[in-house]
């Protein structure tokens, strides 16, 4: 990655036309060709940008990028480089989320009791052919239960589950599996849907499961 | 009682009192849908016959009805925007107003003195079949206990549609006594209202909404009707009703949510202690806990947000013992204190982590869970 920043006017041609007057501004070439142009303030935003794939023409006093099949060009003069540094990145690692369904299900996995009934957890990522249950866990009396994990339960979820519990059901071993949809959040559509067919909706917080907090007090289990 | 059938196709034509029509369009008009995707709820219905103009709206969880007289020279019904007949109505310039549906072109022509207004209508054949309780048994109940037990016990119901028992009022008639119990799972209301004569025994569960909206349309009569179908709820005021669906499920079993003994009973000044937790409300943000922290012969009242700053205030009370930290969300503590009949409020509590109790001077009980204080 390229940073230069620099004194410098930014004229854009192609489907309209713009000029970025004279100014210092901070100019990025990524080496995937997309080349951005910021200043300090007006937020994340760029003033003006060229997405991959750009050719960049680096002629001294000005960089010429262009959009190949494209009449797309960002011309920058560069009237005063004040920096100049190229750094290379390395592989390019991608942004981990803390709180998506991945998550919740690791926590669940540790602590199915927190679905609110005493279950065993059999297997992770139970395969079927139509996909894999989040969670197969097995409760007091040894019935089989499937339980599906959202970070948000809608309609959805609760239709998936369905197709799942009809799917594991066909095993003679498991007729009488039932299914659980647990969620951070639950919509209330899915909940009447979800009782309807007879499975539990269950709300959870991350936080709470990890012990990273102390569950809310209640007067009873809502 | 108003008559719940729609004639549709005739061209309806009314003159009208523009105060009478406004006043009765700001009373259906609560029960407008707010969601865009059925047009036909933002719609208000109009019927005219019979030298009246019935008005109604329904968000199909909630409907409004009113009556408005009117000189009618065409009976027919049409179904108009809501929320932009509403304002109109609201800013006409003279007394009477004049609207005549002009089918053919599916408008409304609104006249006012030197103002006209000309409107898209909807059709009336869309608009929904609302509860007809003409044929269905009603009972009168006093307005005043009615309307006192609602607005002292519906705002404890949840606002978490997730788990719609908990979005309701336990409604209860038996006998002369009415009771009315709500709760979202963090606090309880319950009231118990002598009703000064026998009502019939029932049971239901109502939306909370439903009630607060019929404690801002009850206006100033004596006596407000109920009605109860398998799967509705009526309640009459004068010529307007409202009927609202009932709640599906099992209320939790509240009686035995009250502890039956605690560590401390208190009478605080309930004017005083109110303020104290106004003024602290304040300073809580992020729902964050407010601390009580009571001593030998006081109260101090704090609110700690960080990265806004504190507040903390002390007050007298008959407190003895070790001394007791407990934490509360303003909101409900100050809802309960609201609730509470009397000069005084009995402050009953047990430990930092049990439920506490504030009661008055009748039989009205709030109940609300504490929050766990960091460290």
């Amino acid at each position: 990655m390229r940073l230069i920043v620099a004194r410098c006017e930014v004229v854009y041609s192609g489907r309209v036309s713009a000029v970025l007057p004279e100014a210092v501004r901070l100019l990025i070439l990524k080496s995937d060709g997309s080349v951005l142009v910021h200043d300090d303030a007006g937020g994340f935003k760029p003033l003006n940008w060229m997405t991959a794939p750009t050719f960049v023409a680096d002629e001294g006093d000005k960089l010429v990028v262009t959009k190949p099949k494209t009449e797309d060009q960002l011309e920058i003069r560069l009237i005063e480089v004040l920096s100049d540094v190229e750094h290379d990145m390395g592989e390019s690692a991608a942004l981990q989320k803390d709180g998506v369904e991945r998550d919740l299900q690791e926590a669940l996995a540790a602590t199915p009791e927190a679905l609110g009934e005493p279950l065993t957890l059999v297997k992770r990522e139970w395969a079927t052919e139509i996909g894999p249950v989040d969670l197969m866990c097995k409760d007091a009396g040894g019935e089989w239960v499937a339980v599906e994990v959202k970070r948000i339960g809608t309609i959805e979820a609760v239709e998936q589950l369905t197709r799942y519990l009809a799917f594991i059901r066909e095993d003679p071993a498991k007729t009488g599996c039932r299914g659980i949809l647990v969620a951070e959040r639950l919509k209330p559509q899915a909940v009447a849907l979800a009782e309807s067919r007879g499975m539990r909706a269950v709300a959870v917080e991350l936080a709470v499961l990890r012990g990273e907090r102390e569950p809310d007090l209640t007067l009873f289990a809502a | 009682m108003i008559e719940s059938e729609t004639t549709v196709g005739a061209d309806l034509k009314i003159t009208c009192s523009k105060d009478e029509l406004v006043q009765g369009l700001s009373v259906v008009g609560r029960a407008l849908s707010t969601r865009t995707a059925i047009q036909i709820l933002s719609g208000i219905l109009l019927e005219a016959s019979g030298g009246q103009v019935r008005l109604a709206a329904t968000d199909m969880e909630l409907s409004v009805r009113a009556v408005v007289a009117a000189q009618v020279e065409g009976e027919g019904s049409v179904v108009l925007p809501g929320r932009t007949l509403v304002d109109i109505a609201r800013l006409l310039p003279a007394a009477e107003v004049t609207l005549e549906h002009r089918a053919a072109e599916s408008v409304v022509h609104i006249s006012s003195g030197s103002a006209s207004y000309t409107l898209q209508t909807f059709n009336a054949e869309d608009f929904p079949r609302l509860p007809d309780f003409a044929e269905s048994e009603t009972f009168s109940v006093a307005r005043g206990p009615l309307l006192e037990t609602i607005t002292r016990v519906a705002r404890a119901a949840s606002r978490d549609e997730a788990r719609p028992v908990l979005t309701g009022v336990l409604v209860q008639f038996a006998g002369d006594k009415l009771v009315m119990a709500a709760t979202d799972s963090y606090r309880l209301a319950v009231k118990e209202t002598a009703l000064g004569g026998a009502a019939p025994d029932l049971e239901a569960i109502v939306p909370s909404r439903a009630l607060q909206e019929l404690a801002r349309i009850a206006g100033d009569v004596d006596e407000i009707a109920v009605g109860v179908q398998e799967n509705q709820v009526l309640f009459a005021v004068g010529d307007v009703w409202l009927t609202t669906r009932r709640i599906d499920g099992q209320f939790p079993n509240y009686r035995q949510l009250l502890p039956e003994s605690f560590e401390h009973e208190l009478m605080v000044p309930r004017a005083e202690l109110l303020d104290v937790v106004r003024r602290a409300h304040v300073m809580i943000q992020r729902a964050t806990p407010l601390q009580l922290r009571f001593a030998d012969g006081e109260v101090t009242v704090v609110a700690r947000t960080h990265d806004v700053g504190e507040s903390r205030e002390s007050m007298p009370v008959p407190f003895t013992g070790e001394p007791l930290e407990i934490g509360f969300n303003a909101e409900f503590l100050r809802d309960g204190l609201e609730s509470v009949d009397g000069d005084d409020v009995k402050f009953k509590l047990i430990s930092s982590l049990r439920p506490a109790v504030l009661e008055g001077e009748d039989d009205f009980t709030y109940l609300v869970m504490p929050i766990r204080l960091p460290g």
